[in-house]
């Protein structure tokens, strides 16, 4: 049996070798594409710039020590600005004439609002036009939040204990919940370099990975209209012989073709898309689930032509709102929310946190483990049609 | 004509011979189905449908296009599962072991399937090594299939660069690489040129003459009266009657029809031909013919024309003997290229 599925198996190699797929779409379009995204848009050559308007409305101690926080940073140095606005009115205004990539504004009232235990809003403003800057500024916030969360909590609980009000701030502060400093250790950079250039190159990974592995699966409705597919089943062999032959070349190649556009992002950017091990679990998942999807396809259109046309819409839509096109964050509300309808989504997700955190694969099992939901649903529905449709 | 009702028509598959005293237990058939039904929906594609091929025999399924010829085929060998009924190769159950009973089958679907990028050569050998022939033994094997049906010389071209003729021999020849005791064609010279369509009926010939059990469908009758000992009438989904060309025909009595061309008087030749002992009815179909329908019409010819002696001169005869089309015509009530 293993012989006749090396047999299917360097057929389809071949062929996909002799038509070009193999070697054009795994490998150089997606790579070419990827390297021309790198270099236009990400790359630390020029440095990246940001600057970051800053509305104090509060005037307390919490803006005045973030402020102190971002101008000291080492790691900001020479790539974050803050420049301070006089509202939240102007920001918009400056945001929209590009004057700053991003803007935080500081309520009044909300040092005050803190330091009573009942929390406080930082707002963020970002612009589609600067990601970069969106970044930095969520960082600075989700690290204020942080803070703000913990401080209320212990206000609260030092009040409820009946402490006076006029003592529960050096009581808090004397009990480990922290002052109004956020420490900003990591780089937040290193989310904007994530989108700038890791993007572009895990998005054409996840979008030709479609296409790779989709071209096996349509080759078996080739078969079937050769007439070969019929002679290969009344053969002395298991019938899943054919399409696993085909079904395992053409995630093989599309393995290969996410693996070196990833090593190509890597030489050209000299960014890291994160823990290697990690990333390549996650790719694995993304071209187990593209292979359930195109299978999916394969196993509902009758001809090998609906197929070709059926794949590349679905590649395409899933690229687009799975942010392997466009940013995620550049994209509204609905488009980001309906991105977790896609392996795109999970898989771009997955890969911005491995490379803008530097964490393991725990950090990304849950991304993960919903692209092996997702094999296992389309990859069912599909046998079940292949069956149906005597691919199978 | 009216087609009778399929159910009337005596059908028995035919019970294994016994020959006499004590023998080894006789070999299964190479190919044996009973109770084979499919439908889809509504539609009964096939019903019922049983018969045995022996082992060396040329069994031939003859029908229209649409009786359930392909349908029938397509459960002999796997490709579909029937609904009811069941098939065996050699004795070995397809349903239950459906690896040992494909290996003993060697089937040629209708269309050509090969890969046509690639040689001669080539699709022999990938369809090779997926039936698992030994390496050692597969190139050897391959050299004979393209010498048994004449494409030495063009192994090495691609196949879609192949004539007609020469696409449906390779066809047939990748069906022979792994030695099957059965030959399964399925309508293997539709789209042929006579050239071609003789060196296929030929080569046929020569491999049932060798020993291999062959079923034979196609709504040829001229094919299938030459290549098979025996075969079944299918029709809308059903075989409706199965035996010897011999056989088939007596369905339809044994009346031949006699043609005769005289000069002199015809009309006092009709009366004495008439008298003859074995003519069922005389009829003038013109001023100097004579259509007769007799019992066994060409060995009554030395009487009738003894017959009008004297007042006529027999100037030319034609005998028309019942045929497989014939038969087929009084079954049904439609022709094979309906």
């Amino acid at each position: 049996m293993w012989r006749a599925l090396a047999a299917v198996g360097a057929l389809e190699l071949r062929t996909r070798l002799r038509d070009g797929t193999a070697l054009v779409i795994a490998l150089i379009v997606p790579v070419t594409l990827a390297t021309l995204f790198s270099v236009a848009l990400g790359g630390d050559d020029p440095p990246l710039r940001a600057t970051v308007g800053f509305v104090d409305l509060d005037g307390g101690e919490f803006p005045a020590s973030v402020r102190r926080e971002v101008v000291g940073s080492q790691e900001l140095k020479g790539s974050v600005t803050l420049r301070d606005l006089p509202g939240r009115e102007e920001a918009r205004r400056a945001l929209d004439a590009d004057e700053v990539g991003a803007a935080i504004v500081f309520p009044a009232g909300f040092s005050r609002s803190v330091g009573e235990g009942r929390g406080g809003d930082v707002a963020v403003l970002t612009s589609p036009e600067s990601p970069l800057a969106g970044v930095v500024a969520r960082a600075i916030v989700d690290r204020i939040s942080a803070l703000v969360d913990a401080r209320t909590l212990a206000v609260r609980a030092v009040l409820k204990a009946g402490v006076p009000g006029d003592e529960v701030k050096e009581m808090v502060e004397r009990n480990g919940a922290a002052g109004p400093s956020p420490a900003l250790e990591d780089d937040p950079l290193s989310g904007g370099k994530v989108d700038l250039s890791v993007h572009y190159g895990s998005g054409m990974a996840a979008l030709f990975a479609f296409f790779v592995v989709g071209a096996s699966f349509r080759g078996l409705l080739t078969e079937r209209k050769l007439g070969t597919l019929d002679r290969m089943r009344a053969g002395p062999l298991a019938v899943w012989v054919p399409f696993a032959g085909k079904a395992a070349v053409g995630f093989a190649l599309a393995l290969v073709s996410v693996c070196v556009t990833w090593a190509a992002s890597v030489l050209v950017s000299g960014a890291t898309w994160g823990d290697p091990p990690a990333v390549f679990v996650v790719l694995l998942a993304h071209v187990l689930a593209a292979a359930a999807i195109t299978m999916l396809v394969t196993s509902r259109v009758k001809t090998d032509a609906q197929a070709d046309g059926v794949i590349m819409v679905v590649s395409f839509v899933m690229a687009f709102l799975g942010g392997s096109l466009v940013p995620m964050h550049s994209l509204p509300g609905v488009l980001q929310a309906a991105a977790l309808l896609t392996p795109n989504g999970w898989t771009s997700t997955a890969l911005t946190e491995l490379a803008g955190s530097g964490a393991g694969l725990a950090a990304v099992a849950g991304p993960v483990a919903v692209l092996c939901a997702i094999t296992t649903v389309a990859g069912g529905l599909a046998v079940l049609g292949m069956k149906k449709g005597t691919l199978l | 004509m009216t087609a009778p009702d399929p159910m009337t028509v005596p059908f028995t598959p035919p019970a294994p011979s016994t020959p006499p005293g004590p023998a080894p237990a006789p070999s299964p058939p190479a190919l044996s189905c009973r109770g084979l039904g499919k439908r889809y929906g509504d539609v009964h594609a096939v019903q019922d449908v049983g018969f045995d091929v022996a082992p060396g025999e040329a069994y031939g399924l003859l029908g229209p296009n649409g009786a359930g010829k392909t349908t029938t085929i397509s459960m002999l060998v796997g490709l579909l599962r029937p609904d009811s009924g069941h098939v065996r190769v050699c004795g070995v159950d397809l349903a239950a072991d459906p690896m040992r009973a494909k290996a003993r089958i060697g089937y040629v679907p209708q269309e050509i399937a090969l890969y046509p990028e690639l040689t001669g050569r080539e699709n022999l050998r990938f369809f090779g090594r997926l039936f698992g022939l030994p390496r050692r033994e597969l190139a050897g094997r391959i050299e004979e299939v393209l010498d048994l049906v004449g494409l030495m010389g063009r192994a090495d071209s691609r196949v879609k660069t192949y004539s007609g003729g020469m696409k449906r021999r390779i066809n047939i020849g990748t069906a022979l690489l792994h030695r099957p005791d059965v030959l399964i064609l399925d309508e293997p010279t539709v789209g042929v040129d006579p050239q071609s369509r003789k060196a296929i009926l030929d080569g046929v010939e020569h491999l049932v003459g060798e020993g291999m059990s062959l079923l034979y469908t196609s709504h040829y009758m001229e094919e299938v009266e030459r290549v098979c000992d025996r075969v079944a009438i299918i029709d809308h989904g059903r075989i409706i009657a199965e035996g010897t060309r011999r056989e088939l025909i007596a369905l339809v009595g044994s009346a031949d029809k006699v043609e005769l061309s005289l000069d002199g008087d015809v009309e006092t030749a009709l009366a004495k031909l008439r008298a003859v002992e074995g003519v069922i009815e005389a009829a003038m179909t013109g001023a100097t013919s004579i259509r007769l329908l007799t019992e066994g019409g060409r060995h009554l010819l030395p009487a009738l024309i003894t017959a009008v002696d004297g007042c006529a001169t027999v100037t030319a005869t034609q005998v028309i003997e019942p045929d497989l089309e014939a038969t087929f015509l009084h079954l049904t009530g439609s022709t094979l290229r309906d």
